[in-house]
């Protein structure tokens, strides 16, 4: 499996990340696709989207909104790209949309046979077992206006993960606490900062908290 | 009656609400071209909204406010705008009421030439149920206020068909008693503030008050509220010192005003200055309806629009999801004119305008039929053509400076697309006409919209052409059924012809700026996206948004509103030059179900 786990921020704070996720597609013409999470001023997102791969090099882009464009030939197109990325919104009103669209399952199987996923802050989620990460800290989390109630995820990775971090008391109260919940590494990265996962092969871009059933700490200090 | 005198203490803050006393300028102007009506305050309303930001243009309150309502300012805002006319009727009837109520200043109606009106000349039409709050100055900027719903003056319909007048809210009639609604007022400011934000001309709602019933008084403002109707009543009056005055008003008031008419003469030739404005004016407004959708009932009486092609009036506007340029309203009486039948109407404005000028110029009046080949025409005809060819380079995403050089460059190429893009455009349901809600139509089954969004992405993403039937299905819209999507073989020619056409037109680009064509088509798509926004605003869609906010209403606040219009004006923003406000990520309450409407509506009507 190809993934590419971004936090958030600028394009210039991902460049390093953008530089692997492009590496991972092993093809000198990319084609890249974006799935925004909400319609909703995704113009902007996508023209933002454009302005940080361009520079790179890619000049295949398309863009699939699929909270209000239900096209059998966008779609099609959408997997034949080299590199889906997943963006960043509200996750539980992502995950509705994507599994209505049973798009969970075609996006993983997609993945099986090559493809490279990326997502950011929850696109990034949405690729973990669950969304859970989505509704904490209590200060600053995704609301659930969508009342969903099933949070299981793609589950392409045994570990969970949690954007826009800060290395504050706040932050590692709850994550703490939540870790010690489970039997998997909760991965925090901080704005700038990701994981690229290529096969059996898992890269720590920037700084990353890791907390493991109650311990805290830092991958890549 | 007796007149209240002052209010025991003034309000620092909100003190040039006092000028908005009834008194204008045009009241010196055209002595009489407009009835003057004392006003009282009408107690028992509640201010449902507020233009905070159009308030601080205007001067109103001060830039730094809050956009949050006090006790005062609604107070002050309650008695300028809450007011109804003492009419006709109320004085044939002896009506009196409590000095207390009383405003001080005159209201005027002003006369304008109306076609539903039988002389057909404008000596019983006008304002038949609005009247001008005033005018006021701002940063040398001037505001023209007016209100609707202020009571039934005698220019109204009911009056001129029935020949008495009527008691304001009379029952019996209802275009016409005198009274506006709430939901024809939200509407307004939520189209216009729309409009507003993405640089068109156009009436804003300053304010809104509800009355029982549904019932409301609608205020709102403009540089210039003159509309060509006001004019053409003097024309078709024979009155020369009427029409001339008031030309000369608008032509000084312009000059004063406009910077885009500081080269104005001052003498003579200032008519033809004014000519050359109005015609360009009236020729791109048609062209930009044409292509934006928008329905605007123009007719001979050049009422509905302002002289500077403003619009006003949202009761006759409606924007459109695709090209269904064949629906029309039902008026009882008559049908409207159609999307493309606008333009003629355009034209015959401008041409009822130049027979104004070429009398005011020459003191010899001219038959319409004299002007008919007026150089000023073959102008109209040139701009509105130019104005088509930029509109459609626009809407594919080339920027202004991109779309001049191509139009110089690449003719050849712009009108074989423009070709067989109208084809597409033009097409419609083999089930022909039918009836909707408010009039008739025969659907249009293509979205060009689409077309311009989705195919230069696919084409990008892809590096080659699209099968037909991929391309229909980028093109369909939930009116095309089987049959119209039936794939010919004329059909795939048209397709075929459909994207080499458009293909052709962005390589001549390309090579004319020495790009790269996926660089070429990358530029396009960044502006495309924005320009052809799938949820656009449809007047199905505000009809329905209007209605949830009906619903909700005792939960919205002043404020609230005010916050809705502005965000829903940011989300309708499709020009990509201006940078819209960005608010949450995710729409939440009433944005967000105005939202799904916008989607759900966006082919509508």
């Amino acid at each position: 499996m190809k993934l590419v786990f971004y936090s958030g921020g600028d394009p210039n704070d991902n460049n390093r990340v953008d530089k692997k996720l492009l590496t991972l597609a092993n093809t000198e013409n990319p084609r890249m696709a974006f799935i925004p999470a909400c319609h909703y001023h995704s113009e902007e997102d996508y023209i933002d989207f454009i302005d940080q791969f361009h520079p790179h090099g890619v000049r295949q882009f398309m863009k699939w909104d699929i909270d209000t464009q239900i096209s059998p030939v966008v779609k099609n197109e959408v997997f034949e790209s080299d590199i889906i990325h997943l963006g960043g919104g509200n996750t539980f009103y992502f995950l509705k949309h994507l599994r209505k669209l049973k798009l969970l399952d075609d996006l993983k199987k997609w993945v099986l046979k090559g493809g490279v996923l990326s997502g950011l802050s929850a696109g990034a989620i949405i690729m973990t077992s669950d969304i859970k990460t989505a509704g904490f800290p209590s200060f600053d989390c995704d609301d659930n206006d969508e009342n969903i109630k099933n949070l299981k995820a793609m589950g392409l990775v045994n570990f969970k993960f949690f954007p826009h971090y800060k290395n504050s008391k706040r932050y590692d109260q709850e994550l703490m606490a939540y870790s010690r919940k489970l039997n998997e590494p909760v991965y925090a990265c901080p704005d700038g900062s990701g994981i690229i996962i290529n096969s059996h092969e898992v890269i720590f871009s920037g700084k990353v908290a890791c907390f493991l059933r109650g311990n805290k700490f830092f991958i890549n200090k | 009656m007796s007149v209240v005198k002052k209010v025991k203490k003034k309000n620092n803050s909100y003190k040039k609400f006092d000028q908005i006393d009834g008194s204008h300028p045009l009241k010196k102007v055209i002595p009489d071209g407009f009835i003057d009506y004392q006003a009282r305050i009408r107690l028992g309303g509640k201010l449902v909204y507020f233009n905070f930001e159009l308030a601080k243009e205007m001067g109103l309150i001060p830039k730094s406010h809050e956009n949050k309502l006090n006790k005062e300012l609604e107070k002050k805002i309650m008695e300028t705008f809450s007011i109804q006319i003492i009419n006709e009727y109320d004085l044939m009837h002896n009506r009196t009421f409590s000095d207390k109520l009383m405003k001080s200043g005159k209201y005027m109606a002003t006369r304008y030439l109306q076609l539903q009106h039988e002389d057909k000349k404008g000596k019983t039409s006008g304002d038949g149920r609005s009247i001008w709050n005033g005018q006021i100055s701002h940063q040398n900027k001037r505001w023209d206020i007016s209100s609707c719903g202020t009571g039934g003056t005698k220019l109204s319909p009911a009056t001129s068909k029935y020949n008495k007048f009527f008691e304001t809210g009379d029952p019996s009639i209802s275009y016409g008693c005198g009274y506006a609604e709430i939901d024809e007022g939200l509407a307004t400011a939520l189209l216009s503030h729309i409009y507003h934000a993405n640089n068109k001309s156009t009436e804003r709602s300053l304010a809104i008050i509800e009355f029982e019933n549904d019932i409301s008084i609608n205020v709102r403002a403009h540089e210039n509220l003159i509309r060509p109707s006001h004019l053409f009543l003097y024309l078709k009056q024979d009155d020369f010192k009427s029409l001339k005055s008031l030309l000369d008003f608008y032509i000084e008031y312009q000059s004063k005003n406009n910077s885009e008419w500081k080269n104005c003469p001052k003498n003579k030739s200032k008519y033809q200055f004014f000519l050359n404005k109005f015609c360009h004016t009236f020729a791109k407004l048609s062209a930009n309806f044409e292509d934006e959708y928008i329905f605007c009932w123009l007719d001979w009486d050049g009422d509905n629009i302002l002289m500077d092609g403003g619009i006003i009036d949202y009761g006759s506007i409606r924007q459109f999801g695709l090209y269904h340029s064949e629906y029309r309203y039902d008026d009882v009486e008559r049908f409207s004119t159609s999307l493309p039948e606008q333009k003629n109407k355009a034209k015959y404005i401008v041409q009822t305008m130049a027979q104004a000028v070429e009398w005011i110029q020459s003191n010899n009046k001219p038959t319409l039929q004299g002007v008919s080949n007026h150089h000023i025409l073959d102008d109209f005809e040139k701009e509105y053509e130019l104005k088509k060819n930029e509109n459609l380079l626009y809407r594919l995403g080339l920027s202004e400076r991109k779309t001049k050089q191509t139009l110089k460059r690449a003719e050849k190429e712009v009108l074989e697309f423009k070709k067989i893009f109208s084809y597409f455009e033009l097409a419609k349901s083999h089930r022909g006409r039918v009836k909707v809600s408010d009039g008739v139509t025969v659907d249009a089954i293509f979205s060009m919209r689409n077309f311009l969004r989705v195919f230069p992405q696919l084409f990008l993403h892809r590096g080659e052409e699209l099968s037909h039937h991929e391309l229909l299905e980028i093109l369909k819209t939930e009116y095309a059924d089987d049959k119209d999507l039936e794939l010919t073989a004329y059909r795939k020619q048209k397709l075929s012809e459909l994207q080499t056409k458009y293909l052709n037109l962005i390589q001549k680009v390309a090579i004319i700026f020495q790009e790269k064509i996926h660089d070429t088509l990358i530029n396009l798509i960044k502006r495309s996206i924005v320009i052809n926004k799938s949820g656009r605003v449809t007047g199905d869609a505000i009809s329905h948004i209007v209605n949830l906010i009906l619903k909700e209403r005792k939960s919205i606040t002043v404020e609230d509103m005010f916050e809705i219009a502005k965000k829903l004006a940011a989300y309708q923003t499709l020009d990509p030059d201006i940078v819209s406000e960005h608010f949450e990520d995710n729409p939440k309450g009433i944005i967000n179900e105005a939202i799904n409407i916008f989607n759900e509506y966006r082919d509508g009507i």
